[in-house]
Parts: structure tokens; C-alpha cells; sequence
């Protein structure tokens, strides 16, 4: 699941929780999906550093990536 | 003899000029200044030639405040954009000169003009055609030259809004004979690239400022046509606010600066990171009463825990604390694992319940030597006798000099 979509699952979960008359089970599941979601959004999120590759084709459709390094 | 028409001077030099403007409305002239006179006025004559020729030209002022300042001088060969058109009072007809430039700017916005023209007429511009970007691309490949400053900012802008995305670089020179070619390749292989190896959700077609002659390798036809077919959104990049290329047209976007490409790319983290938070705080407010319900009854049951064992000693105090929580937390949900935010609501709960917080706010607990209540009254004690003090980092043992009652 990428980025886009788990935001989007995470205010589904935030949706249902609001508009649902949940079993208590059910709701804390909920919650706790919601919860673990949004860490690992905030985790991909705040990974510092971004990482530019440099693609060079050896041969046709053969691809090879290696680090670019601005400084 | 008596039909034919005899025209005064005035009809005929109205007559002239209606000729005139209709025959040649918007005509390009290429000639040498001449003559060059800069009026009070802000108007500008000068004559235009060639080896056998000459022809009057003026630029209004109106005109002139809207163009770039130019380096005219006589002798400049230049280009001219503008109508023909009859001076009446000296019957003498001229060029009213709207765009004028030296001879290189000249040729390159003439071709520019006509293949923007031409692109335009072939449907390479319309919105239809265009897609829409994405609304969080996971990877963008851009086309530029690694030394150019243009990765640089949006390196530094990515950086700064969204570093999770990932980049591949495309690398490519962007400016002299061989740009053209070579912006072409790198554009097939990282079609190529997202075909069989790493599918790109954008890509940014991009360069920093130059000259007109620097920016001139992203009017290429050849490669205004690859981008339309280009099956991956793109963004075109090219110079600074004020240029325009032919690339900027045909790609889904447009964006003035290196800069604004990446900001148009990716979404900023810290909103998001606020949509999170908001959508967080939702789902807490939501199941705040469910909370409050547990929270009361794992209140009791504490409680309870506390008030079956007085007798056992102090020190298993804490152990037994976990004990009461661990199982209150099985009654309550056995999938309810503390955990992230749910955690620290749970090691609050354990934080206040915590017999040592008091001592931390510099409490203490005194207790005969050898027993495990505290002391809660002087009742019993004798002058002499032995006491232990409990502080937070640690015991005390001394001996009771003088025992005073508070005054009734």
C-alpha cells in the first residue's frame, strides 16, 4: 500500500468510527488499525533524507542505479 | 474624359493607406538601423535598409514601455515586427514597428512564434490531451544536467516538502547543438526505465535560466512531439518566470521555475502531517467514552488489587501494581495491546498510580523500623525510638528526639 492510499484508509477509519454505532470490539480494533496507521505514515513521513539515483541504461531495457550525490 | 475621378491629395493619401494596412496588416522586416532618432517624445524613427533600399519606420512610445530595454544603435541589423500604414499630412508611408529586436533574439522568437503556431493548430496544446499529476508520486524522474542548478532547488525544495519520494535522474545536457538529441534519449529511457524496471508517476522536464539562445534546445519539434507522446505525466521547467518554451506548452504543466516544479510535484509533509494529527484527534474524541468506561473500571480494579494484600511489604508494591494492570488489561481487551498512543495513555494511568510519585514532589513516608505500614499518626511513639524516612532517592534512619502533637 502506498502513501496515498493508507492516508485515505486512515480517514475512511476516522469516518467509520464517527458515523458507525460500533461494538465496542469492533470500535477499539478500529482505532487501533487507525493508530498503527498513522505511526507508520508519520514514520515514512519524517524520513529526513531524500535519495536521488541516477539511472544509466547498459544495454537496451537494462538498467542500473547509482547514488547521485549533489555536494 | 469628364467620368474620370480626380482625387484631392488628401483622398488619395487616405485611399493609400487603407490600401496599405489591409495588404501588409502584421509583416517581419529584417534590415540594418539607420538614422536613428530618439524623439522628446519617446518615439523612435530610424530608417531600415538594405544594400538597395530603404523604408521609414517609427515605434511609438506606447510600444516601446511594453518591450525588454534594447541595445538599438545604427547599424544593427534587427528584426521588426509591425503594419504599414501612410503618414498623411507628408504622404509619405512608413513602418509602425511593434516588436523589435536585434537579429539572433529576433530569429529564435520568429521560429518559436511559427512552431508554437503550428504545434498549436495540430491539437499538441489542448487540455484535453493533458493528464492530471499526481496527487502523491512515490517516484519522479527528472531530465536535466546532474551540474546544473536546477536539480539543486529541486533537490532542496523536495527535501524540505516531501523526502520520501523517490528521484531518478535522467541526465542530459540542456543547452548547445546537441540538446535537442539528447533530451530526447533521456526522455525514451526513462519511459523505457518505467516500463521494464521502476514505473515513474511524473516526470519533470527542467533547466535553470540563460539567455534565449541558452533555453532554445526546448522549443525542438522532434521533442515536443515525444513529450505528447510521452505516456507519463509531465511537468516542463524551463528558465525563469518570464521564458517560454515550446516544451512548457505541450507538457501537462507548466511550472515557471525549477523551484515550482517540485512544489507543484509533491505535496508539502508538514500539511499532511497536520491532516494526520486532525484525523487522530477525530478518532481519540470518538473513542474518548469508550475510555472513560474502561478507564473507570480498570480504575477499580486497582483498587481492589491494592486493597487485598496491605500486609504484603512495600517493595513488591509496584510489582504488584503491573500485576493488577496486565490482568485489568486482559479483562478489558486482549487485543488491546498499549501501544503507541494508546500506550501512553495506559503509562500515564500506571504514572499516577505510581506510590513513589508523591515522594518526587517531595513527600515523604515514614515508618517504624522493621514494619511495612507507614506511619499516619504519633500514637505509640516514644522519645529514643527508631525511625525510617523514605525520600525519593533513598531511606534515612534516625532517632525520635521530641514527639509534638499539632495544637488541638
Amino acid at each position: 500500500m502506498n502513501l496515498e492510499q493508507e492516508l485515505k484508509q486512515l480517514e475512511d477509519i476516522a469516518k467509520k468510527l464517527e458515523s458507525d454505532e460500533l461494538p465496542l470490539d469492533e470500535a477499539i480494533a478500529l482505532f487501533e488499525s487507525g493508530i498503527a496507521l498513522a505511526t507508520l505514515i508519520r514514520t515514512a513521513l519524517n524520513e529526513a533524507k531524500i535519495r536521488i539515483e541516477t539511472v544509466v541504461e547498459k544495454s537496451r531495457d537494462s538498467f542500473t542505479l547509482e547514488p547521485f550525490d549533489l555536494d | 474624359m469628364e467620368s474620370r475621378h480626380v482625387f484631392t491629395v488628401s483622398e488619395l493619401n487616405t485611399a493609400a493607406r487603407t490600401v496599405l494596412e489591409q495588404e501588409f496588416e502584421t509583416i517581419w522586416v529584417q534590415g540594418e538601423v539607420s538614422e536613428l532618432t530618439r524623439a522628446p517624445s519617446g518615439h523612435l524613427y530610424f530608417t531600415l535598409k538594405d544594400e538597395n533600399s530603404e523604408l521609414s519606420a517609427v515605434r511609438f512610445k506606447s510600444r516601446t514601455s511594453l518591450l525588454a530595454p534594447l541595445t538599438i544603435e545604427p547599424g544593427t541589423i534587427v528584426l521588426a515586427q509591425g503594419t504599414l500604414t501612410v503618414y498623411e499630412p507628408r504622404g509619405r508611408y512608413q513602418f509602425v514597428v511593434s516588436i523589435l529586436q536585434p537579429l539572433g533574439e529576433g530569429a529564435i522568437q520568429r521560429a518559436f512564434d511559427l512552431m508554437k503556431r503550428k504545434l498549436q493548430k495540430e491539437g499538441l496544446f489542448d487540455p484535453d490531451a493533458k493528464s492530471a499529476l499526481p496527487t502523491i508520486p512515490r517516484s519522479i524522474g527528472i531530465i536535466t544536467s546532474p551540474q546544473g542548478a536546477a536539480l539543486r532547488d529541486i533537490e532542496s525544495v523536495l527535501e524540505r516538502r516531501w523526502p520520501h519520494v523517490r528521484v531518478f535522474l535522467f541526465p542530459s545536457t540542456v543547452q548547445g547543438e546537441a540538446a535537442p538529441g539528447e533530451l530526447r534519449k533521456a526522455l525514451h529511457r526513462a519511459i523505457r526505465f518505467s516500463q521494464s524496471s521502476h514505473s515513474l508517476d511524473l516526470l519533470i522536464l527542467t533547466r535553470g535560466g540563460g539567455s534565449a539562445e541558452d533555453l532554445v534546445a526546448f522549443n525542438d519539434e522532434a521533442l515536443a512531439r515525444d513529450l505528447y507522446a510521452c505516456p507519463i505525466p509531465v511537468i516542463s521547467a524551463v528558465g525563469h518566470e518570464i521564458d517560454f518554451s515550446i516544451t512548457d506548452f505541450v507538457a501537462d504543466r507548466r511550472a515557471p521555475t525549477p523551484s515550482a516544479a517540485a512544489e507543484l510535484a509533491v505535496p508539502n509533509r508538514a500539511e499532511t502531517l497536520g491532516t494526520v494529527s486532525s484525523i487522530l484527534h477525530r478518532m481519540q474524541r470518538q473513542t474518548g467514552s469508550l475510555w472513560k468506561e474502561r478507564f473507570d473500571e480498570f480504575r477499580l480494579r486497582i483498587d481492589a488489587c491494592l486493597m487485598r494484600g496491605p500486609q504484603r511489604r512495600f517493595e513488591t508494591y509496584e510489582q504488584r501494581l503491573d500485576f493488577g494492570l496486565s490482568s485489568v488489561l486482559r479483562h478489558v481487551s486482549i487485543r488491546w495491546k498499549a501501544r503507541q498512543e494508546s500506550s501512553r495513555h495506559w503509562s500515564e494511568i500506571l504514572r499516577l498510580s505510581n506510590p513513589k510519585l508523591p515522594l518526587q514532589r517531595g513527600y515523604s513516608l515514614t515508618f517504624r523500623r522493621g514494619e511495612t505500614h507507614p506511619l499516619r499518626s504519633l500514637a505509640g511513639l516514644q522519645v529514643g525510638e527508631s525511625i525510617e524516612t523514605r525520600l525519593a532517592d533513598g531511606r534515612l534512619i534516625s532517632h525520635i528526639e521530641e514527639v509534638v502533637p499539632n495544637e488541638p
